[in-house]
Order: C-alpha cells, then sequence, then structure tokens
C-alpha cells in the first residue's frame, strides 16, 4: 500500500463520511461608503490612499506621484487599460507587460515603481486582489520599493465575505490579497516596512461611474 | 526549532534561564502584551465575533470528521491546476520527497518562507545532508538560522534577540560594519542580502496557513513578502503543510482568513494573503513552471477518534501562547518543539511521544486562558489532563507517584488521615526553625513551604472551639 | 430561593482543614451570621482535585464516591474554595459518568453545592445581612485575586467583589486580576521556578495597586503566593475579610 492509500484509509477509518458544513456566513458589514471605508482601513496599515474624481485625475495623480519618487523606470500591468503610458510619461522608460519585449524579471528586479490594477478590492480591510495571467505579472507588484495602483470605486465591494460569494469558476494560478506595504515587528518588535515586498503601497481610488 | 523533546530537568532548567534573564523577560512582557491588546482590538471590531468563533468550531470540526474525503477534492483540483500533490506518512518520508524534487530538479539553493512544518520534519538538515542550500527569509528566521538557535514563538521567531545581537549578527554575514544601525536600516540590509538569494534560487520552499479543496489552492499568510517571492520567483515551488489543515470551500476559507490574523496580531488580514493554485498556467508571464504540495500525516491522522481529535481544529495562530503565564516565564525554548506554549504542550507529546516530552503535560497550571482566547476554542486544559492520565495509565510517572497513592489511600480513610496528619504535625518538629520549615529537600525553590498548625479545623470542631461568637 | 432555617454542610477543603483552619473558623462564623445553621460532617477528607489534576483518576474517583457518600443526605454544601467546589460540581459527574449509582448523585450534589461567595450573594441576601451587623471601617482599599476556577470555570467574578463591597470593602483592581498565580495544585512543586515566577507577577501586580490586603476566594492560592510575600501585601481569604467586617 503506498502512502497515499495508507493514510486516506486511516482518515477515512477515524472520519464519519458526513459531506454537512454549517451555512454559508454571510456579511454583516453595511458600509454607507465603500471607498471611505477602504481608505480609512488602508491607511491604518500604512498604506497610502489618495483619491481621484475620474480616471483623468487618477492619471494626474499618478504623474504627481511618479514626479515625486523620480521615477525613471517604471514596470506596468497590462489590466491597467486605457492609456497609453510611454505617450503620457514619455520621460520614463515603460515596461508594458505582455507587450514589451525584453526580460521581465530584471526590468522588475531595477524597476523604480510597479502600477497596476486591481480585480477587486475589500473595503472592510483595506486591501487590493491581483490576479496572475496574460499581461498581469506578479513581480510588477512585488519587486519594485514601490506598487502604485489604480483602483475605480467599481471594484469596491464590502468585505471578504462579499468577495468569496461573488466567486466566479476560474481560479488563477495567483490571487494575493494585498492590503499594505512590506512589513516587519521581528527585531525587537518594532515596525520596519519594506522588507523584501515595497515599501510603499499607494491605492489612487477613482470614480468610474459608467 | 526541530524535534528535540523536554524532559523535567531540561524544561525546568531551560525555564530558569528564561526567569533569570531579565532583559528577556521584559522583550518578552513587551511582544505578548502588545499581541494580547491588537488582537482584543480586532476581535472587538468584528460584528457577531462570538458568532464567528462558534461558526468556525463547526466547520473545523466538521471538516475533520471527513478529511479524506476534501483531502481528495484538493488533491482533484490541485492535479487539474498543474500541481503535484504528494502525500507523507512521517517526517523523514516528507523531507525525502522534497530532496528527491530538489535533486529531480538540480537545485543547489533553497529559498524558504516561514514553515513551522519544515522544522517537524527536518527538512532543513535534509536539504544539507543533501548538498543543497537552505536559506530561510522570514526576517526572523533568518536572525535565527544565522545565529544557529531555534524559534522561540510560532510568530515572533527572533523575540528574544537584541538589536544588538542582530547587527552583530549581520555584520557577520555581509561584511559590513553595522555599528551604529538603526532598526529601518538593518531591515534595508536584510531586504538587500535576502533579496540575491530569492532570485539566485532554484526552489522556493514555503507552508501552508491553510488549503482549500474547491479550488485546489494553498493559502499562505504572510507580512513580508518573502512568502510572495518564494512561490513565485524561483522555478519549482513546493509547498508542505500538515492535512489538517484544509477548508472545503472559499466560505470556510472567509471565515477562518477573518480570523486568523486577528487572533494572532491583530491585523483585519496580513499585508500578503496568497492563494496558489498550481504553477503558471499558459499565457502567464510569471510564476513557478513547477508546483507540489506535499501533504504531511506525522501522527495526525492518529488522534482521530481520541479524545485529543480537536487539537486538529488548530490554526497555529499563537493567540494561546500570548495569554499564557507559564509560557511567559518559561519561553520557548523550554518546550524542545517546533510548537511552543498551550498548543505545543499538547500536540509535542501528541505527535512526537508522551515519554519524550513527559514534562510539557504538567508545563502548565491549567488555568484556562488558552481555551478563552483560542478562535476555534479547542479546550486545551481538557487535553492537558488527558495526557496526565495517560502518563499514569501507561506508568510514564517517577517516583512521586508512589506518594501521591498512598496520600490518596490515607484519605479514603478518616481514621488513617486523622492518624497520618497527627504524625506529620509532630514529626515536623525538628525542622521547624523560628515558625519555618525548612526540609532537607527544597520542593518549593523561593517559596517558604506551610508549616502544619497545632490544630487542625477538624480538631477545633471536635473540641467544640468553632462556636457561633456572636 | 432558600429557607433560612435550613442546615449548611460546610466541605472546609483539606487545605483549610490542616493548614489555615482559622479561615474554617471564618467561614462558619461567616454562614451564621448569615443566619444559617452549620454542620461539619467529620468523615471528609479530600475532594480529589489533586490526584485527578496529577492524572491519577482511578484515586481521584474513589474520593469522590466517598465524597458524594458523605455528602449524600445534606441540603446544601458550601465550600470556602473555587477549586473544590469545581471539582464537585464540574468533575464528578463526568468522572462517574459510567457509574450510573453515582452519576446520578454527582448531579444531584452538584445542584446544592455553593461556593461561599456565591452562596452569600445568590442564595443568602448577603447584602442585607453585613448592612445589618453595621460593618465598621476596614483597611482599604484591598485588592482581589480572580482565581482561575472561580472565574473561569465558575464564571464568579462579581459576586466575591459583590460580597466584599456589601461588607464595607472598597476594591481598587489589579492590572491582571485574573492572571493566574502559579499554583495549579502540584504544579508548583513539580515546576517551582516557573510556579514562583508567575507568583511573583502577580504579587508586583498587588503591590502596585498599593492597597491593605489581597484577597482570594482560593485557599491554594491563598497558600501560594503567601509562600513567596513577606506580608507585602497581607494575603487573606475572602471568609476572613467578611468575618472581620461583620463582628
Amino acid at each position: 500500500m503506498n502512502a497515499r492509500e495508507e493514510i486516506l484509509g486511516r482518515l477515512r477509518a477515524g472520519g464519519d463520511g458526513s459531506t454537512a458544513l454549517p451555512p454559508v456566513w454571510r456579511s454583516r458589514r453595511e458600509f454607507a461608503d465603500l471607498a471611505a471605508q477602504f481608505a480609512q482601513a488602508a491607511t491604518a496599515a500604512k498604506a497610502e490612499v489618495r483619491r481621484a474624481a475620474d480616471w483623468d485625475t487618477a492619471v494626474t495623480e499618478l504623474g504627481r506621484l511618479l514626479a515625486e519618487i523620480n521615477a525613471q523606470t517604471v514596470v506596468v500591468n497590462g489590466d491597467v487599460a486605457g492609456a497609453d503610458w510611454p505617450d503620457r510619461f514619455p520621460a520614463v522608460q515603460w515596461h508594458l507587460v505582455g507587450q514589451t519585449a525584453g526580460d521581465l524579471r530584471a526590468f522588475c528586479a531595477t524597476a523604480d515603481a510597479g502600477l497596476s490594477s486591481a480585480d477587486a478590492a475589500l473595503a472592510e480591510t483595506g486591501s487590493v486582489i491581483l490576479s496572475s495571467g496574460p499581461a498581469h505579472s506578479r513581480m510588477a507588484t512585488l519587486l519594485p520599493p514601490i506598487h502604485i495602483v489604480l483602483l475605480p470605486t467599481s471594484r469596491l465591494t464590502s468585505d471578504i465575505f462579499t468577495w468569496t460569494q461573488a466567486r466566479q469558476d476560474a481560479t488563477p494560478a495567483n490571487i494575493t490579497l494585498v492590503s499594505g506595504p512590506s512589513k516587519t515587528a521581528d527585531i525587537e518588535q518594532t515596525m520596519a516596512v519594506g522588507v523584501h515586498g515595497p515599501k510603499r503601497f499607494v491605492v489612487i481610488v477613482y470614480d468610474d461611474a459608467g | 526549532m526541530s524535534v528535540q523533546g523536554s524532559t523535567f530537568p531540561q524544561f525546568r532548567q531551560s525555564a530558569t534561564i528564561a526567569i533569570e534573564d531579565v532583559r528577556l523577560q521584559g522583550a518578552l512582557d513587551r511582544a505578548l502584551s502588545h499581541f494580547r491588546e491588537a488582537r482584543g482590538g480586532a476581535l472587538a471590531a468584528v460584528p457577531a465575533v462570538e458568532e464567528m468563533r462558534d461558526h468556525l468550531k463547526l466547520i473545523r470540526g466538521q471538516t475533520i470528521a471527513n478529511l479524506a474525503h476534501h483531502l481528495e477534492t484538493f488533491e482533484r483540483n490541485a492535479q487539474a491546476n498543474g500541481a503535484h500533490v504528494h502525500w507523507a506518512r512521517t517526517a523523514e518520508e516528507a523531507s525525502q520527497i522534497i530532496v528527491d524534487i530538489a535533486r529531480a530538479h538540480d537545485v543547489k539553493l533553497v529559498a524558504k518562507s516561514k514553515s513551522m512544518m519544515t522544522d517537524e520534519i527536518g527538512l532543513n538538515q535534509a536539504l544539507a545532508a543533501a548538498g543543497i542550500e537552505p536559506v530561510e527569509t522570514d526576517l526572523g528566521e533568518w536572525i535565527i538560522q544565522l545565529s544557529q538557535e531555534d524559534p522561540y514563538h510560532i510568530i515572533a521567531p527572533a523575540v528574544h534577540k537584541t538589536k544588538g545581537q542582530v547587527i552583530e549578527l549581520f555584520e557577520h554575514e555581509s561584511g559590513e560594519g553595522l555599528a551604529e544601525a538603526d532598526i529601518p536600516a538593518l531591515t534595508a540590509v536584510a531586504r538587500r542580502m535576502l533579496r540575491t538569494k530569492f532570485l539566485a534560487a532554484d526552489m522556493g520552499v514555503s507552508g501552508g496557513n491553510l488549503a482549500v479543496a474547491e479550488t485546489g489552492s494553498v493559502v499562505l499568510v504572510t507580512n513580508e513578502g518573502n512568502g510572495r517571492m518564494v512561490t513565485t520567483l524561483p522555478r519549482v515551488h513546493v509547498a508542505v503543510m500538515g492535512l489538517e489543515k484544509i477548508a472545503p470551500t472559499w466560505d470556510e476559507a472567509a471565515v477562518w482568513l477573518s480570523l486568523l490574523a486577528r487572533s494572532a496580531t491583530g491585523q483585519t488580514l496580513s499585508i500578503y494573503t496568497t492563494a496558489i493554485s498550481g504553477p503558471a498556467r499558459p499565457g502567464d508571464v510569471d510564476g513557478p513552471e513547477e508546483v507540489h504540495v506535499v501533504l504531511v500525516d506525522n501522527g495526525r491522522s492518529q488522534l482521530l477518534n481520541t479524545p485529543y481529535e480537536e487539537v486538529l481544529q488548530c490554526l497555529r495562530c499563537g493567540a494561546c501562547l500570548n495569554v499564557c503565564p507559564v509560557y511567559r516565564e518559561a519561553g520557548g525554548h523550554a518546550y524542545g518543539s517546533p510548537y511552543t506554549g498551550p498548543i505545543g504542550a499538547v500536540v509535542s507529546p501528541l505527535l512526537f511521544g508522551l515519554e519524550k516530552y513527559e514534562a510539557l503535560p504538567h508545563a502548565s497550571s491549567l488555568c484556562g486562558a488558552c481555551k478563552d482566547v483560542c478562535p476555534v476554542r479547542i479546550d486545551l486544559p481538557r487535553m492537558l489532563l488527558e495526557l496526565r492520565k495517560d502518563q499514569v495509565e501507561q506508568g510514564l510517572v517517577g517516583p512521586e507517584a508512589l506518594a501521591e497513592r498512598a496520600v490518596a489511600t490515607l484519605m479514603s480513610n478518616t481514621s488513617l488521615w486523622k492518624l497520618a496528619t497527627g504524625l506529620a504535625r509532630v514529626g515536623q518538629r525538628p525542622f521547624l526553625q523560628d515558625n519555618q520549615l525548612q526540609l532537607p529537600i527544597n520542593l518549593t525553590g523561593d517559596r517558604r513551604p506551610p508549616t502544619l498548625p497545632d490544630k487542625s479545623f477538624r480538631q477545633m470542631w471536635a473540641d467544640g472551639e468553632v462556636e457561633s461568637g456572636d | 430561593m432558600i429557607d433560612q432555617q435550613k442546615r449548611i454542610a460546610l466541605f472546609v477543603t483539606c487545605v483549610i482543614d490542616q493548614l489555615m483552619p482559622e479561615v474554617g473558623v471564618d467561614t462558619v462564623k461567616v454562614l451564621r451570621r448569615a443566619g444559617y445553621e452549620v454542620d461539619f460532617p467529620a468523615e471528609q477528607t479530600c475532594c480529589g482535585q489533586p490526584f485527578f489534576n496529577s492524572g491519577f483518576q482511578d484515586e481521584a474517583r474513589r474520593l469522590a464516591r466517598r465524597t458524594i457518600d458523605i455528602l449524600a443526605d445534606q441540603e446544601i454544601v458550601v465550600l470556602p474554595s473555587g477549586s473544590c467546589t469545581t471539582m464537585i460540581r464540574q468533575e464528578y459527574p463526568h468522572l462517574l459518568a459510567n457509574e450510573p449509582k453515582y452519576y446520578y448523585r454527582a448531579l444531584r450534589l452538584a445542584k446544592k453545592t455553593f461556593e461561599l461567595s456565591e452562596f452569600l450573594m445568590k442564595e443568602a441576601h448577603w447584602g442585607e445581612t453585613a448592612v445589618s451587623h453595621q460593618p465598621a471601617p476596614q483597611p482599604n482599599p484591598i485588592t482581589y485575586h480572580d482565581s482561575c476556577h472561580m472565574c473561569r470555570l465558575l464564571g464568579l467574578k462579581k459576586e466575591p467583589r459583590q460580597a466584599l463591597q456589601a461588607a464595607g470593602y472598597a476594591i481598587q483592581e489589579m492590572e491582571e486580576s485574573e492572571r493566574c498565580c502559579g499554583f495549579g495544585g502540584l504544579f508548583s512543586v513539580r515546576m517551582p521556578e516557573v510556579s514562583n515566577a508567575m507568583t511573583a507577577e502577580k504579587l508586583r501586580q498587588a503591590q502596585a495597586t498599593q492597597t491593605t490586603t489581597l484577597v482570594t476566594a482560593d485557599p491554594g492560592c491563598l497558600m501560594q503566593m503567601r509562600g513567596l510575600t513577606d506580608n507585602q501585601p497581607p494575603v487573606e481569604h475572602i471568609a476572613t475579610m467578611l468575618e472581620r467586617a461583620t463582628r
């Protein structure tokens, strides 16, 4: 008998074979203003949240931020469509994931910033949800010292329960819920940011009515 | 920490060192009280939190009652994602599986994110013996790897190290002078040095905080980003976890995730919650080429249908450690196990041997604080009592058992009891000095043992000395 | 509601009987002041808890059966101890679950077994009694240690405080009144270093309240804490405090 059979045999013998589970837990949250709740929760986790009235204002805000950090090289995931980045910000060297040729890893390892959108965002915990996929790089949102998210308010949902209950069938290879900049308190219980992941996590939340 | 054991002398010796280390006591105090406060605040903000805990307990209990079904579902879905699923009966088998995967891929360097399971199976030693270099990337784990020590706490492995000690370790490792470095600077050093390892590693090894059967996913709950690194950058990723850490669907996983970080550190969610569902898909621009999941039994299935089955519900949040007054004084090393504190005192003897861990069922005053804070309300005090009963039934007791049984016999007969205690009253006299008892053997450390007064209550009553007196 | 002409059986506990009989005397006085006649079934020795906690379940069962037999005909049983009350009320039915002859008697005994402050507040209208004895001003404030059995197993946090307050005491709380004092029965001699370190922390917190007395409802805790302090602060049983205040 191989390990698998032996283990399953023991588990079957020790179990009761019942597949009953308690009813699904429903969200108990009713946030009047999802964007405001998101901003509050994310800020508490040391993320930075900037509000923009619409897409154009958001892009302007992004420009301000890129200038602030003097970004020379930026990697951007294909989920932030609707802008021709090299045209908008010609002073920056862009790697457009899924389009630009060249070594993605090497670019991400030295890029000044990573830019993406998010599939969804949880208001309760101030979290954004990133998925892997064509033109969605994991490294882009992990390796650079700052990760910037352009988040439309339509993607906000209440909490992890409303998000999981809305799930569709296909699951990508990697889903990451990001709730702030990388941090640790492993040295003398003192909080430090930017251990391995980004030191700064900025979410520009814009309204996308329609 | 590897599986080392904890006898009475070992536990007491290690505990004494911890107790006498004033600096350590201060550090532990600060860390544990911070975790306690943070957990309290976080749970207080959750609507219907007690109901949620009850709900999660139900979920865990029912899942464990049918682990075979859920694990088979997990395996099917993980394989459909392109992942390989391995089953390990023992620690050795699990380590061997991972070493074999490494060899098959000509791996020289393994980047690891924090995993107590890898400690349990002795993975680092097995890799090193096969000529493969494992590097810990969780900052706390890396610090103790450099200092060649064992983790001190389930969530805060390096809680016992000072900044000065860390500076020394980093200076030695980096060759840089770091004498003036503050904590952000030290963090930057770690970021730089470990970044090169991430990018160079052939294989990443992680644990798994939970698995979700519905989608064949392994979920990692982390804060530093190293969990994402080791599961994205190397071409092979191996996740190794206990087979009890499974949620049937994302509905159950959502409840689990809602209580895990809050109970552990007081965060609503950790900075990164990552669900890994197989290797990079066709069209993905990055991600590992291969993903392996190793499901480890190592004694867990043996707990089903025993009074200990409930411990399989544990989420490994560490909340019990943060309230345990014994852990607070004795520290983590006294437990001699990857699993410390109240949960460690129960699972270590169960998984690794009651004889080897004889002290742990007794490393508790049964105060019950652990049970109060456990998100799934595991009755740890009850488990400890059961283990003590097992020790007696298996004859794993010392010479004092004779004395205990003798006293119980005396107490079962009033005349005998009166006689024995009367004799003790007389017998203690030669040992009394200034009304203090100085016994030849010290059983109470710095504490003064009580002396027997001239008359017992029953004697006073019999002599008519107990009146209403009003 | 208990008719105050009923009699109470005192289960004094082995620790109080042998090591601190004055606490037993104070308990009797307090109960008599509350209007009850108190009996002492003299065959009693020990509820069996130390053996149960050490894994000697056969020995614990023997003492449990014996205790049930001794208390069978009593109408009310009161104990000046949270831990022994827990043993009788909560553990006896578990221990004897496989012995129908004793199981049902254990359940009946459980229903009529009370810890002292619980009895005083829930059944004996202690508030009125204390007032009627015109409590004299007492050394104040005091601080109260919630023993593990009292607060976590019996759920008795209000009752001891109310009993003390009714007797004229003001309570200044410790930072962590519910933190274990380190006794844990035989734990205190199996792991004395850890046990004493826990006690030292409890005493440090008590001293920090700058109160006159550290009060507890459990004789085990009392013995433990007294063993490590030189009256700094003095440690007393709740029965003693209530007796003093209602003379």
